[in-house]
């Protein structure tokens, strides 16, 4: 059970590629490394899921407390390449109609 | 041989000069290997913490008596940071983990009795004693 | 590997150094090794078979060399002692810790206890298990004057105390709902206020809320983000997913919940769960929804309570006993 996040951050614009399984014992780890940069102003937050094998609630509760901080400083933030089981996950929870998501058929980060 | 009451910790090697301080009064008094060990170790933790966090202060080793009892006193003293939360850093598992050393913890146990004084940006007194048994 | 190869050489440089003039000088490196063989997770049984061999390389067959040799390792060894001393300190502080929790989960118990409603309209079924002491999970049940039956089912986005504390806050909100507002959707606003106001920001609930009136049986319902429950339709024997789309609580302030209403037939069966039965792992990768289902069907014949039992003995089964979530399944039968 582990995780890899590669953070790109250039001029405010962030692009972040996750690994691995997001659970309540990696969450932190994310939380911990994306938070400080989802609160510098106008930042442009793309969060890559491609590689996520696995996710549970929790990590469902980091994403939107990055997009809350992201919204506050006026950002944008976007998750890409969700699974088939991870879009059903923002879907139930009412997420995917106010954050920017895009599943794993409509293309990822060049 | 002369021996030397107190050692000035500023580098390193003074830490050693602290522990053989220590182990010659030890041997001296009668301890035991196992307990010369472990006044040595608890000397070097206490040794190396004021090179490492304070950057130099002293190390002091004292022959006591006390009801007939002998015994030995390390008193370590530093003009360092000092420490903010006391009780933080004599909680078990904080240091020993990420192989960081004894900890004060560690010192404590090594000892029989411990004393620690610190006030936050004037410095750090830390008394230990090991009696003879 | 090359830290091992490392620590070979340091160890016999220390060891043949302090074997020469027995100085502190040695010793203390002594210490320095202890320190990174725990840093490293090298154990006391491979230090000592280290020990050896290099004690038989560099003096083999001289008693008093080997005699010395000891005190190096009982430096090299105190590291490990005052790890023991510390490790045997801790495991007494985590067995307070787990007592209390222990009574701490007891009174959680008792605060978020709720009576399962016995009429004569329906027959209701409902278990809750938590994965760990304390539960993240909450149902609950409430009769109204006019005999109306509520049914919440919440589960906070997270797992252990955290959450248990967050629970113990809807409850409280829920009891203090006005009597008159017990409509499905308003009860999710207002609980949503409550929760967006006083919950940490990364700190989330799902709910369903459910209203039953035995007069015209209808069940009118709203959920917040919860994973949908199943509807099973008698006269027809088929199953659906009861549908209902809404924001998690706590995102949003000012969020709106649709309302929805199902016309209740006898013999049809209203089946609300957590997300910890649908995100239960086999080693087969996640339990499908289709197969809750057909297990739901398969135990059709049974009374409310003995269905949602069933079903948790055979997910716990097929889990091998290791609940990774919450656990929580309602099922609501009206009488034929």
């Amino acid at each position: 059970m582990n995780i890899t996040i590669d953070v790109k951050d250039i001029n405010s614009t962030v692009e972040v590629q996750v690994k691995g399984e997001i659970d309540a014992y990696t969450a932190p780890k994310l939380r911990e490394s994306l938070f400080p940069l989802s609160e510098q102003a106008n930042v442009s937050m793309v969060v890559d899921l491609t590689e996520v094998s696995y996710m549970d609630s929790t990590g469902l509760g980091v994403f939107v407390g990055l997009f809350k901080s992201v919204r506050a400083h006026n950002g944008e933030f976007k998750l890409i390449g969700l699974s088939e089981r991870l879009r059903r996950l923002f879907d139930i929870t009412g997420l995917a109609d106010i954050i920017d998501i895009k599943s794993h058929a409509e293309g990822g980060l060049e | 041989m002369e021996v030397q009451s107190c050692v000035k910790i500023i580098n390193e090697w003074d830490i050693v000069a602290a522990r053989q301080l220590g182990r010659n009064v030890a041997k001296d008094l009668g301890f035991g290997t196992v307990d010369q060990a472990r006044v040595t170790t608890a000397i070097s933790e206490l040794a190396r913490n004021i090179y490492l966090y304070a950057g130099q202060g002293t190390v002091a080793i004292e022959k006591v008596q006390r009801n007939g009892k002998a015994g030995m006193k390390i008193i370590a003293v530093d003009e360092g940071p000092g420490i903010k939360d006391i009780r933080k850093v004599m909680e078990d598992g904080y240091t020993t983990s990420g192989g960081l050393g004894a900890g004060l913890p560690g010192v404590k146990r090594l000892m029989d009795e411990f004393d620690i004084d610190s006030t936050p940006g004037k410095g750090t007194k830390i008394l230990a004693t090991k009696w003879l048994r | 590997m090359e830290f091992k190869d490392n620590l070979e050489g340091k160890y016999r440089e220390a060891l043949s150094s302090f074997l020469k003039d027995q100085t502190e000088q040695a010793l203390y490196q002594g210490q320095k090794i202890s320190r990174k063989t725990m840093e490293n997770r090298v154990s006391p049984e491979e230090i000592i078979s280290m020990h050896k061999s290099i004690l038989m390389e560099v003096c083999p067959g001289d008693p008093q060399k080997i005699l010395d040799s000891f005190d190096f390792l009982m430096e090299v060894m105190m590291g490990y002692g005052i790890a023991y001393r510390e490790h045997q300190s801790l495991r007494h502080q985590q067995q307070e810790l787990k007592s209390e929790i222990e009574l701490a989960a007891n009174v959680q118990h008792t605060l978020l206890e709720t009576k399962i409603p016995d009429v004569k309209v329906m027959d209701i079924g409902a278990i809750s298990v938590p994965a760990r002491q304390m539960s993240g999970d909450y149902y609950h049940f409430v009769q109204d004057e006019n005999q109306n039956i509520g049914v919440a089912i919440a589960d906070v986005i997270g797992k252990g105390i955290p959450a248990a504390l967050c629970m113990s806050m809807i409850k409280y909100a829920m009891d203090s709902l006005p009597e008159n507002r017990h409509a499905p959707s308003s009860v999710l606003e207002s609980l949503n206020r409550v929760v967006e106001q006083n919950v940490d920001p990364s700190m989330f609930i799902t709910m369903f809320y459910g209203l039953y009136n035995p007069d015209s049986h209808v069940f009118s319902y709203a959920a917040a983000g919860h994973e949908p429950g199943f509807y099973y339709e008698a006269s027809t024997d088929t199953m659906s997913d009861l549908d209902a789309k809404g924001l998690l609580l706590g995102v949003e302030k000012k969020t709106r919940y649709r309302q929805y209403e199902k016309q209740v037939e006898p013999g049809d069966m209203i089946i609300l769960l957590s997300d910890g039965v649908t995100e239960c792992r086999t080693s087969e990768g996640f339990i499908e929804r289709e197969t809750l289902m057909q297990f739901i069907r398969n135990n059709l014949h049974l009374g409310a309570q003995e269905i949602v039992n069933n079903i948790f003995k055979q997910l716990e089964k097929m889990q091998h006993f290791e609940l990774r979530d919450d656990f929580t399944l309602i099922i609501l039968k009206r009488d034929v």
